[in-house]
């Protein structure tokens, strides 16, 4: 992740070169492979639609997500701290994340309707759970001694809380984080398939059906920017909440 | 004969861990004397109970016979009110060496700024000026040793407790460490109660001596070290009186069955 940025943009325009020279050179129609010079005339000509179709699908992902990221982690310092909270909530939590999504937006949608709502909710329902698995893996994994060490100087659990298990588990939570972010935007367009009047996977549908697949695939990489973008966000924000990580590995 | 007045006093103190497939007798009727601001030690071959005593000592375990008075510190609740410092250093990797030694403060509820800037006061004598804030991953292992017994330090307890706080230095790190926590002691006097399973460790540094048998530990022997005070390294270890004590404290222990 920190070798540049020159690399993968790199791989990516040579791979891009490849697709326009084939689809050139085979004469495949555009409405089955359009060549990436249409799709970026596309988004060039259709900016300020696809910009705010974006902006609508990125306030319902935020949204989501942080109510995801929030409940994943009181979820997981409760089954830290009740240890029987734990054992009886853990199979259902398991369980939320067995039912199918593309199952459950539609009765979502039924219930809130066609509002930011029901997108939120789907995902904050597929983000909250590797916030919620791995804060309590990564606070369960806390040194016992440590904890020891804590009580003889007075602590009591809060503290220990707050000063030992909480930083330590910082690095596995962030990893729940970057996974919840990923899984954030795959929730926000299945969100939008179900019921939707706006946003980036509502326009997906709405070039699919009228055979637009440049629009389409326009629609996919202002997404997939956006996800990129997203999920190195929560990276650097990482890196800036556990910035002793860079003197681990250092000796005198 | 030691007449100080009593920082601990512990009388047939046993302890017994069990679980499903076994029962194991750490320690068994334990006599011993900690007298007010001396150096303690106990030693004893690995697995003796010498850790099983400390965590009695310091309040995290309680034992299942016999009694530890601490006339110190008066009657009630050991725990939070005795130095511990145990064998890993248990540095926290995300804080920087100033706040790790201020961590025993900040327990005790002492204002985190404040916390700081005791620790930063003492940096110096435990020779860490300069590093105050790096992490714990860029220090060596003698200066992680002194920082955590930094923190245990700065609680200013009466009674403080150190497990084998050099087991993992090399020699000569580990002599330089000894001679520099005398000099500290002898600063600033509490009372302490060391461990370790080196017997030339416990003789240089101790004013008493105590001996464990291996396990169900038990004290074979305690042995004054009537050596002036203060003691030079390679004085007294090549010392003909040293020897002897030493020789005393080996054949207790080639007796012990």
């Amino acid at each position: 992740m920190r070798s540049g940025i020159w690399p993968p943009l790199a791989l990516g325009a040579g791979l891009i070169a490849v697709w326009e020279i084939y689809v050139r050179l085979a004469g495949i129609d555009a409405l089955l492979l359009p060549p990436p010079s249409a799709v970026v005339r596309y988004l060039a000509e259709n900016a300020a639609v696809l910009a705010s179709n974006g902006a609508a699908t990125l306030s319902e992902l935020l949204l989501g997500f942080s109510i995801g990221v929030v409940i994943g982690l009181s979820l997981g310092i409760l089954m830290q701290i009740w240890r029987w909270f734990r054992e009886a909530a853990y199979p259902w939590l398991v369980a939320t994340q067995m039912v199918p999504i593309p199952a459950v937006a539609p009765i979502l949608v039924l219930w809130f309707g066609f509002t930011i709502v029901p997108k939120a909710a789907t995902v904050a329902l597929m983000s909250f759970f590797p916030v919620a698995v791995n804060t309590v893996d990564g606070l369960s994994s806390l040194n016992p001694e440590l904890v020891r060490l804590l009580r003889t100087f007075g602590a009591g659990p809060w503290k220990v809380m707050r000063m030992a298990a909480f930083p330590a588990a910082l690095p596995r939570i962030f990893s729940g984080v970057r996974v919840a972010m990923a899984l954030s935007v795959v929730g926000a367009v299945v969100g939008e398939w179900v019921g939707s009047t706006h946003g980036l996977g509502y326009l997906m549908l709405h070039f699919e059906n009228r055979g637009e697949t440049a629009g389409l695939f326009a629609t996919v990489a202002v997404l997939t920017v956006m996800g990129i973008i997203l999920f190195f966000l929560v990276g650097w924000v990482e890196d800036w909440a556990i910035s002793w990580r860079r003197h681990l590995k250092e000796t005198l | 004969m030691i007449t100080d007045a009593m920082a601990m006093r512990v009388r047939g103190v046993a302890r017994t861990y069990r679980d499903r497939t076994q029962t194991v007798t750490a320690l068994e009727g334990t006599d011993m004397d900690v007298p007010e601001g001396r150096f303690v030690t106990i030693v004893g071959p690995s697995a003796c109970g010498k850790s099983t005593l400390l965590n009695l000592f310091c309040g995290l375990d309680k034992p299942d016979a016999g009694s530890i008075e601490t006339p110190a510190l008066g009657s009630g609740e050991l725990l939070g009110r005795v130095g511990y410092m145990p064998q890993q250093d248990l540095l926290m990797p995300w804080r920087t060496v100033t706040d790790n030694a201020a961590v025993g403060l900040e327990c005790l509820g002492c204002d985190r700024e404040q916390a700081r800037q005791r620790a930063r006061e003492h940096m110096a004598r435990f020779g860490l000026e300069g590093f105050e804030l790096s992490y714990p991953g860029q220090l060596s292992g003698g200066m992680r040793q002194r920082v955590a017994m930094l923190r245990t330090f700065l609680c200013g307890r009466r009674i403080n407790l150190l497990d084998e706080p050099f087991g993992k230095l090399d020699a000569m790190t580990r002599a330089s460490m000894q001679t520099w926590l005398l000099d500290y002691w002898q600063e600033n006097r509490c009372t302490i109660v060391f461990v370790t399973h080196d017997i030339d460790e416990a003789l240089f540094l101790s004013d008493v001596v105590h001996l464990m048998s291996p396990r169900p530990g038990r004290i074979l022997r305690s042995l004054e070290v009537d050596v002036a005070r203060p003691r030079k390294y390679g004085e007294v270890v090549t010392s003909v009186h040293f020897n002897e004590l030493k020789a005393c404290l080996l054949e207790s222990l080639g007796r012990s069955p």
